[in-house]
């Protein structure tokens, strides 16, 4: 399955909003020099090691429907820096700029991205 | 300060650790804490990561590093082993991924990495090495504490740690330690003379894929306000191996390419169906 997420495709430099890369492993598997920007709703927030996934539920250009499955940093990190469980919850609409999987399979990696509520609203975190 | 390791002497005392020799603490130095260590992740902290290390390695290794690192640009995972919760083992394990505490006890310097909940035992009893020993990941350690200016308390740490087994690799970049896992690790531990909140070890690893034995200088600073984390890496780790492929879990539990083109794996064991 390849998707087509041209109304979401950011060109250019990696866009990330915070921190270097912490690695579990080598993130070669994830396009790290193109990354793209999603708009969806979180289906679940997994606060788990190695690393936190976001299932995120993200409408393509033709009205469907996938859920990527997406690596953020692990809570060792993210507890350190505020973040809990709770910090993200299913029904949030959210905006991210991921590193896709080469493949061009729904999956990918935020490991060096903060989510942006769609609304506006800020994001609650605090060391 | 150093309520920690009072803690932890009091709880060997009552455990029935023999107190023949009591634990004089104020012999020891105060690295109670917790140590991290800045990103990114790579061995040598002074130099870029990838090729950029120049890692000493020989002909034969540096051939197995670059082979690596042609698989990693096409979204493999090359010679690094950690991506399905293998434990970095020595020296990797210093990388400090995420936080370390040390503990310190008369017979025996504990190392607890939070990253893979990794432990350390470092023996300091005068203790040789076992001659029956099974090689692990984090190896055998053994250690000597050293008053290096003769003020009546201990300041360095000297470490050697053997008896490894692998697959390790120096970082995520895949730099390649020998496959017969003979390497030696040789650590100096000290506290920085102006800033008691930093803390180096010097570590020198010498093994058979290196011309020569390679020294780097990691520096963790100190946070007195320590708040640990659970970090189980098989919770919830979706990056799998089938082969010698590496693929990732998606949302709903399938599998599927981590490489652009990569084949699905072999399912000969499986009934095919429409066959």
């Amino acid at each position: 399955m390849r998707w087509q997420l041209a109304a979401f495709i950011m060109a250019g430099a990696l866009a990330t909003s915070s921190g270097t890369l912490m690695a579990h492993h080598s993130f070669a598997m994830f396009d790290q020099e193109n990354p793209i920007e999603l708009v969806g709703t979180v289906q679940e927030f997994k606060y788990t090691s190695p690393h936190s996934y976001l299932l995120l539920e993200v409408k393509g250009p033709d009205g469907s429907t996938t859920v990527w499955n997406l690596e953020g940093r692990a809570p060792s990190l993210m507890a350190r820096d505020g973040w809990t469980s709770k910090t993200l919850q299913p029904g949030d609409e959210i905006i991210l700029t991921i590193q896709p999987l080469r493949s061009g399979a729904p999956g990918g990696s935020w490991n060096t991205s903060i989510p942006k509520f769609k609304d506006g609203r800020p994001l609650q975190v605090t060391p | 300060m150093r309520s920690l390791v009072v803690a932890v002497a009091l709880a060997a005392s009552c455990a029935g650790v023999s107190s023949a020799q009591a634990f004089d603490e104020s012999k020891y130095p105060d690295w109670a804490g917790e140590w991290r260590l800045g990103p990114p992740t790579k061995w040598d902290p002074s130099k870029p990561p990838g090729r950029g290390q120049e890692a000493p390695l020989t002909p034969e290794y540096q051939a197995v590093f670059e082979a690596n690192l042609a698989d990693q640009a096409a979204g493999g995972q090359g010679t690094d082993p950690t991506y399905i919760c293998i434990p970095d083992g020595m020296p990797r394990a210093m990388n400090v991924v995420f936080p370390m505490e040390i503990v310190i006890t008369p017979k025996t310097t504990y190392i607890m990495i939070e990253y893979l909940s990794m432990l350390r035992r470092i023996y300091t009893d005068g203790r040789d090495w076992p001659g029956d020993q099974e090689p692990s990941f984090m190896g055998y350690s053994i250690g000597k504490w050293v008053d290096e200016d003769g003020a009546g308390r201990y300041s360095l740490l000297e470490v050697e740690t053997r008896n490894l087994k692998g697959p390790r690799a120096f970082d995520p970049s895949g730099i390649p330690l020998h496959k017969d896992n003979q390497t030696v690790v040789k650590e100096r531990i000290y506290l920085d003379k102006a800033n008691s909140d930093l803390l180096h070890d010097e570590i020198t690893t010498i093994d058979h894929a290196l011309t020569r034995p390679w020294t780097v200088m990691k520096n963790y600073r100190r946070n007195r306000n320590p708040r640990w984390v659970e970090a189980v890496c098989m919770e919830a780790n979706p990056h799998v191996r089938i082969g010698k492929e590496n693929y990732m879990m998606s949302a709903d539990g399938y599998l599927m390419p981590a490489k652009k083109d990569q084949p699905p794996p072999d399912l000969r064991y499986f009934k095919q169906i429409g066959k």
